[in-house]
């Protein structure tokens, strides 16, 4: 809803060059489409939305369609998620097969042997973990977010990836009962999207592709809810699966709030600067004040710092994990360590990537002259100033929409709502948000002594002290790559980190150049491969083929006739 | 109306006895350096002097530089309240109340890392990075202390991790808490930037972290600033010591008494690793880190494996 507002702002500039009503026609498609696969009831139905939804997501991606990197990417997209359609077909059709019937309801009334809910688990996994953008199955989300349109990417984002966790959802409830391994891997899945997510946004500096890897953390981290509901479904504890379920809940409602609202500020940046690099931005906080603080509000709140939305659900999932560490048998206790240590992991590190992109976006000096023009409107800023109301709202007064997430984690766990005991996770709750208030009047103490204290004093401005270096120039500020690059070297080892250019050499080096980048492992290293070798195969299996229409004609009689005689037999 | 006067009470000796601890560690180093070495009392002259002085401010500064100073302090007086000190309960523990702590601090480290590059030098970018990354590894060290720390006490609040339960784990799993309160020695020492890992003394070198974000606050916005970080370590030194030292009598007189001597013996600690030893080449510093998360794993499996 606000992403549409939003467009008609964004895509002012656009107009007369441009389809428009095209775009326009694919974007209410789009919205009809996630609507339709909320309501299916029937897997033929839920296939078509599931359709539609690809198809005319894959439209509003190529809306620059002239650019090839673009084209390319929509091309990656549409072949991913036909992958992952692949695997959903021959799901419901396993599940249909065995129920007798094409309709879910039905479908959820039959029980399913473990060996069959294994397939059927993993199957879901693949299928809807492309959509949703797990690790490995993720390359087409890095590509398609930056090639989209800014609005685009917010729903993208926001909304259609979270379809593939609302899918596995639907597989979790409608099966019902699962082997043990399974909470297992899904808890491991999203411990390795999230950690290794937000490891890949930190060595991006382009500011789209960022936030996208940024998606896949969040994406690791709703998984990681999932997967601690599962665990405890497998050992009949109702308490942690409705903490692990209703808190991944509220983490997809949380994530489509502030990824919406930073898609959207990242929007606003490009339109102004006419560049995604971050490493050329800076100071951009003094010519944008709003749509600077509002990017902070979304920072802030998907970091998972207190007082903004990010924190409530993570809470509820750490609640749920330390729960089950205390709780489960000794592997369960285990696994429950490790998702832990790897949430806190994914916060210091969403820490480290979002002061390094908020503070080389918006603050500092301009590092490169770029040219900068036009307005950001009305248009683009109130549903920004919505997004960023809403993730305060929740962040300050979370009862309300926590109730409703565990509602629906009770539903997807079949037990019993009321005898869910809120007030064990409710208490804590309320004490965060009355310190969370009581900081808030510090604050605001804080800043009155303050301005008590300076009563009267001059307040002089000067240039940045620094230790007295002098002559400097904003090319030498800090820049987001070489803010990570700690980071990034630390664990070169897993990531795929290039560096080009030679080593400085001799006290007065000469005129050199360096560039650095960090590229997909899974794409570099498992689908390039992979695709090489069907590529080589293709090409030698190009050999044998037959170039008559007659031919091919013939060949489909003689499969028609060899069914005809399988059928008569 | 009981809690505010906790609340209250709580604050007011946190911040009367917080720079006199940073006083004693000076103390020490500068009688190993066979100085006479400033007054005990000087950190107090220091903030006097400070909070008296005006600012000056970059023409590239954005309000986010003016207000880093105030969210880091609100963040450690709000955490501060969650640390039992000596004789005086936390005025607010609940369940969960480790993250919360563990997230606030994280909301006053943003505010330092965008005040550090708000400043657009090169320098302080150079500590912001820094920063952001030993913290992240700083914090997995921390975490894993509080998980052995909730399974040895089943419970997930930080008064009672570090509470009643502590002695008699102590007669059970002492390996366990021994790792625990080194793990936590060597996070202590980072988060407070204190030597091996960075040096509070300084700013010019190429090593320092902390001290070169501050760099460009002046007047009473350096004052709330080094009010936090003294803060912090007394913070910080109240969880560790119930760890160490967990002697509980009834008797609010002698607990405080116990509890300010423990204070003097881990700032004279702190003292004596600052003097005796060479702050790590930066390069290094993560291996201290993770050795800190070793020690903090360890102390987990062995949890794991007597059950």
């Amino acid at each position: 809803m606000c992403a549409g507002i939003y467009a008609l702002g964004y895509m002012r500039p656009y107009k007369a060059k441009r389809p428009m009503g095209l775009h326009i026609f694919f974007y209410g498609l789009l919205s009809s489409a996630l609507a339709l696969i909320l309501l299916a009831n029937n897997a033929i139905l839920f296939l078509g939305a599931w359709e539609m939804m690809t198809l005319s997501a894959y439209f509003l991606i190529l809306f620059h369609d002239d650019d090839p990197t673009v084209r390319r990417a929509g091309f990656l997209y549409l072949i991913a998620s036909h992958c992952g359609t692949f695997l959903l077909i021959l799901m419901f059709f396993l599940m249909a097969h065995h129920a007798g019937s094409m309709n879910l309801d039905i479908i959820s009334h039959t029980g399913f042997s473990p060996f069959l809910a294994g397939i059927i688990f993993l199957l879901a996994l693949f299928g809807f973990g492309v959509k949703a953008g797990l690790i490995p199955i993720h390359i087409w989300l890095p590509h398609a977010h930056p090639a989209a349109p800014s609005h685009v990417s917010a729903v993208l984002s926001g909304v259609m990836i979270k379809m593939g966790i609302y899918g596995i959802c639907r597989v979790i409830w409608t099966v019902g009962v699962f082997p043990d391994w399974c909470g297992y891997l899904l808890l491991t899945v999203g411990v390795v999207s999230g950690v290794m997510g937000v490891l890949y946004a930190l060595g991006q500096h382009e500011l789209k592709r960022l936030l996208a890897y940024h998606s896949i953390e969040n994406i690791g981290i709703i998984t990681l809810g999932l997967g601690v509901g599962l665990l405890g479904k497998t050992y009949h504890m109702p308490f942690l699966s409705v903490l692990g379920f209703g808190g991944a809940l509220l983490h997809v409602l949380n994530h489509a709030l502030f990824k919406g609202l930073l898609f959207l500020g990242a929007g606003a940046v490009i339109q102004k600067t006419h560049t995604g690099e971050i490493d050329q931005m800076g100071g951009l906080a003094k010519l944008m004040p709003l749509v600077s603080f509002l990017f902070l509000v979304g920072a802030l709140a998907i970091c998972g710092l207190p007082l903004f939305n990010g924190f409530i659900s993570e809470f509820i999932i750490y609640f749920g994990l330390f729960h089950g560490l205390l709780h489960l048998p000794l592997q369960g206790a285990l696994a429950c360590a490790l998702g832990i240590i790897a949430l806190a992991l994914m916060g210091s590190l969403a820490l480290a990537c979002f002061t390094k992109v908020y503070g080389t976006v918006f603050l500092g000096e301009a590092r490169h002259h770029l040219k900068v023009s036009g307005k950001t409107s009305s248009l683009m800023l109130i549903p920004m100033l919505v997004l960023g109301g809403l993730c305060l709202w929740i962040g300050l007064f979370p009862q309300t929409m926590a109730k409703g997430a565990f509602l629906g984690g009770a539903y997807l766990a079949h037990t019993d709502f009321l005898s869910f005991d809120m007030g064990r996770v409710f208490s804590p709750l309320s004490y965060i948000i009355s310190t969370v208030f009581l900081f808030l009047v510090l604050v605001v103490f804080l800043m009155v002594l303050r301005r008590i204290l300076l009563k009267g004093l001059p307040l002089p401005v000067a240039g940045t002290w620094s230790c007295g270096y002098s002559q400097v120039t904003p090319k030498i500020q800090y820049t987001s790559s070489s803010f990570a690059r700690p980071i990034v070297e630390f664990v070169r080892g897993i990531l795929f980190f290039k560096r080009v250019g030679p080593d400085v050499k001799g006290d007065f080096p000469a005129k050199t150049s360096m560039a650095s980048s960090v590229h997909d492992a899974a794409e570099e290293l498992l689908f390039k491969p992979v695709y090489r070798r069907l590529t080589s195969l293709s090409k030698k299996l190009d050999i044998n083929r037959i170039r008559y229409t007659q031919m091919y004609l013939m060949y489909i009689f003689l499969y028609l006739i060899f069914l005809l005689a399988w059928k008569l037999k | 109306m009981n809690i505010m006067i906790s609340i209250l009470s709580h604050w007011l000796i946190a911040l009367t006895l917080a720079p006199l601890f940073i006083g004693i560690i000076a103390k020490i180093k500068a009688f190993f350096a066979g100085k006479k070495g400033p007054s005990l009392f000087q950190p107090y002259y220091d903030l006097q002097r400070l909070f008296q002085k005006n600012s000056v401010y970059s023409r590239t500064t954005t309000w986010v530089f003016r207000c880093a100073p105030i969210v880091n302090l609100a963040a450690v007086l709000v955490l501060s309240l969650l640390v039992p000190l000596g004789p005086f309960k936390a005025p607010l523990q609940f369940p969960g109340d480790i993250f919360f702590a563990a997230y606030i601090l994280g909301l006053a480290r943003f505010f330092m890392i965008i005040a550090a590059l708000d400043t657009g030098a090169s320098f302080e970018g150079m500590g912001a990075s820094r920063e952001a990354f030993f913290s992240c590894l700083s914090e997995l060290a921390l975490f894993m202390n509080f998980i052995t720390l909730a399974l040895l006490t089943h419970s997930i609040s930080l008064s009672s991790m570090i509470g009643a339960d502590i002695p008699m784990s102590w007669k059970l799993m002492g390996p366990t808490l021994l790792l625990v309160a080194g793990s936590f020695f060597i996070v202590i020492l980072t988060e407070n930037c204190r030597i091996p890992i960075d040096d509070p003394d300084t700013h010019l070198e190429l090593t320092m972290i902390h001290e070169v974000m501050i760099l460009d606050h002046s007047g009473i916005d350096l004052g709330y600033m080094l009010y936090a970080s003294a803060l912090k370590l007394f913070v910080f030194a109240g969880i560790l010591l119930p760890i160490i030292i967990p002697i509980q009598m009834a008797n609010p007189v002698i607990d405080m008494l116990i509890f300010l001597s423990s204070m003097l013996g881990l700032s004279v600690v702190v003292g004596m690793v600052e003097s005796t030893m060479a702050r790590y080449r930066l390069n290094r510093v993560k291996n201290l880190l993770l050795i800190s998360f070793a020690l903090a794993f360890f102390g987990f499996v062995v949890k794991m494996w007597r059950g």
